[in-house]
């Protein structure tokens, strides 16, 4: 009971007031918004720790196991640990005295450093392979096989090449076609779709505040 | 091995092969193509344009990471380089703690281009934990949202943040965004509709389909999506005379229209293997 009760009474408080408090503007209820987000924003800093200490039991594990792989999440850790020392104590301005220096000579380990000549290059090249694995998922399952998959494979086309610069080269008229395609058959279906939305998040809001909806609890199969 | 089949099961090594010529090749034989600004882009010039040199920041919002820096980075600096160009002052900060570099690199390189200072002309507020709790703040209080800014200092010393307490102070807000959290996800619910705030949007392309209902509705004003909205914008800026550097995403361009040709004549010859192969069936 309390171990449900509690939190489920701090939720159906909190929704109800933070609904109330949206719809009147008055100065104790702009207070208590104020305050909320205060509070969002400490336990959103909580989270960080809770993700630290995630990321290093789920690491740890591995390493202490010998998982498959073990080797890469020893990178990861050695990678946490090394980026938030320089972080921490080496500051986020190059040019600022900090306690840890994060140049030796002219090498530099500055925390943008390591973001620029690290960070950057693997995170591009791993959206930059997308454009070959989509290439050959485009040529391999996308088929004519009906009515509706050849008016979709139509359209895609107009709007891929509708959208760059040779699509005006190629028919002038083209980039008018493909905006017409997004402004008005796109547009309509993903207008229904945001209706969707929204209507089943007011109605998911309003069972996690009544209560009805308890999945979020947890310890359910 | 019939026609069919041979088109039908091109080898994926070979689709790979030419999708890489023809994505290198226009880097060194550039085709030279310009397309039409698109109404979302000019849009989007226009709403910088309006805002008062010297006065109230533009806001711009750093929501993505390096992962789709090649469409989004060169946007970043277009719009930098139209600010400065005109004076007005820029206000940055990152929903994206993996974003928080490039928002840095992007001031490094295009403020000393037009001789701007940091405090005077421009300010970095950097991340916050909290997403939705930390632009709601900004409605209500930016220097308690921020009390400093990513390097230490605090807001209420910085000179160009004086008079800027909340969201009536921002003249027009830009989320460069990749997902969530970015403009469809937080902007346009918490920051647009609740505190009206004028705002405009760049997206990576895959997920600009999705900002065109609230463009139509007037919540965005103003859109970039992807590298052609990128180079769109650089095409803007160039014509009006604000920058002659290097226009990036126009040069990538090239490789994209061949990339995009490439794709559909891959699907075609799919498509021809797959009805001969069915006629046979």
């Amino acid at each position: 009971m309390m171990k449900q009760g509690i939190p489920r009474l701090l939720c159906l408080v909190a929704g109800i007031v933070m609904i109330v408090q949206f719809f009147i503007p008055h100065p104790i209820s702009e207070k208590i918004f104020s305050e909320s987000l205060r509070w969002v924003r400490i336990i959103s800093a909580f989270a960080l720790v809770l993700g630290v200490r995630s990321i290093t039991v789920h690491h740890g594990t591995r390493i202490i196991r010998k998982s498959s792989g073990w080797g890469y999440s020893l990178v990861a850790l050695v990678a946490m640990v090394v980026t938030a020392v320089i972080g921490l104590f080496g500051g986020v301005d190059p040019h600022a005295t900090a306690l840890l220096p994060t140049s030796i000579g002219g090498f530099s380990f500055h925390l943008q450093v390591l973001y620029a000549n690290l960070m950057v290059p693997l995170g591009a090249t791993m959206f930059s392979i997308l454009a070959f694995y989509m290439a050959s998922a485009a040529y391999r399952s996308f088929r004519a096989r009906n009515k509706e998959a050849t008016v979709l494979l139509v359209a895609a086309f107009i709007v891929m090449i509708g959208m760059v610069p040779i699509g005006s080269a190629i028919w002038p008229k083209l980039p008018d076609i493909a905006q017409w395609l997004l402004n008005v058959p796109s547009m309509a279906a993903k207008r229904g779709i945001l209706f969707g939305i929204a209507l089943g998040s007011v109605a998911t809001s309003l069972k996690i505040i009544l209560g009805i909806e308890r999945g979020w609890l947890g310890g359910g199969k | 091995m019939k026609i069919g089949e041979i088109l039908g099961k091109i080898d994926r090594r070979i689709v790979f092969g030419f999708m890489a010529i023809v994505v290198i090749v226009p880097f060194f034989f550039p085709l030279n193509v310009t397309g039409k600004v698109a109404p979302p882009s000019q849009q989007l010039f226009d709403a910088v344009e309006e805002i008062q040199p010297d006065s109230k920041p533009l806001l711009i919002s750093i929501d993505f990471d390096p992962q789709s820096m090649p469409e989004l980075y060169p946007m970043l600096k277009a719009i930098l380089r139209h600010a400065f160009s005109r004076n007005v002052r820029v206000c940055m900060m990152a929903l994206w703690v993996t974003g928080v570099g490039l928002g840095e690199a992007a001031l490094n390189e295009v403020a000393p281009e037009y001789g701007k200072v940091h405090g005077k002309d421009y300010v970095y507020l950097g991340w916050k934990p909290g997403f939705a709790a930390v632009v709601l703040g900004m409605g209500k209080s930016i220097p308690e949202t921020f009390p400093t800014d990513q390097y230490g200092t605090p807001l209420e010393s910085i000179p160009m943040m004086r008079g800027v307490k909340n969201f009536r102070d921002i003249p027009y807000a830009i989320s460069i965004s990749a997902g969530d959290p970015g403009a469809l996800t937080l902007w346009i619910p918490y920051v647009q509709s609740r505190f009206g705030q004028k705002l405009g949007t760049g997206m990576t392309a895959v997920s600009a389909a999705d900002a065109y209902p609230y463009l139509q509705s007037g919540q965005l004003t103003g859109l970039l999506g992807g590298m052609k909205g990128a180079a769109e914008y650089e095409h803007l800026v160039a014509e009006a005379g604000y920058s002659e550097a290097s226009k990036p995403a126009t040069q990538a361009m090239d490789s994209q229209s061949m990339a995009h040709l490439a794709i559909i004549l891959l699907i075609v010859l799919g498509n021809i293997g797959f009805i001969l192969t069915k006629g046979r069936k």
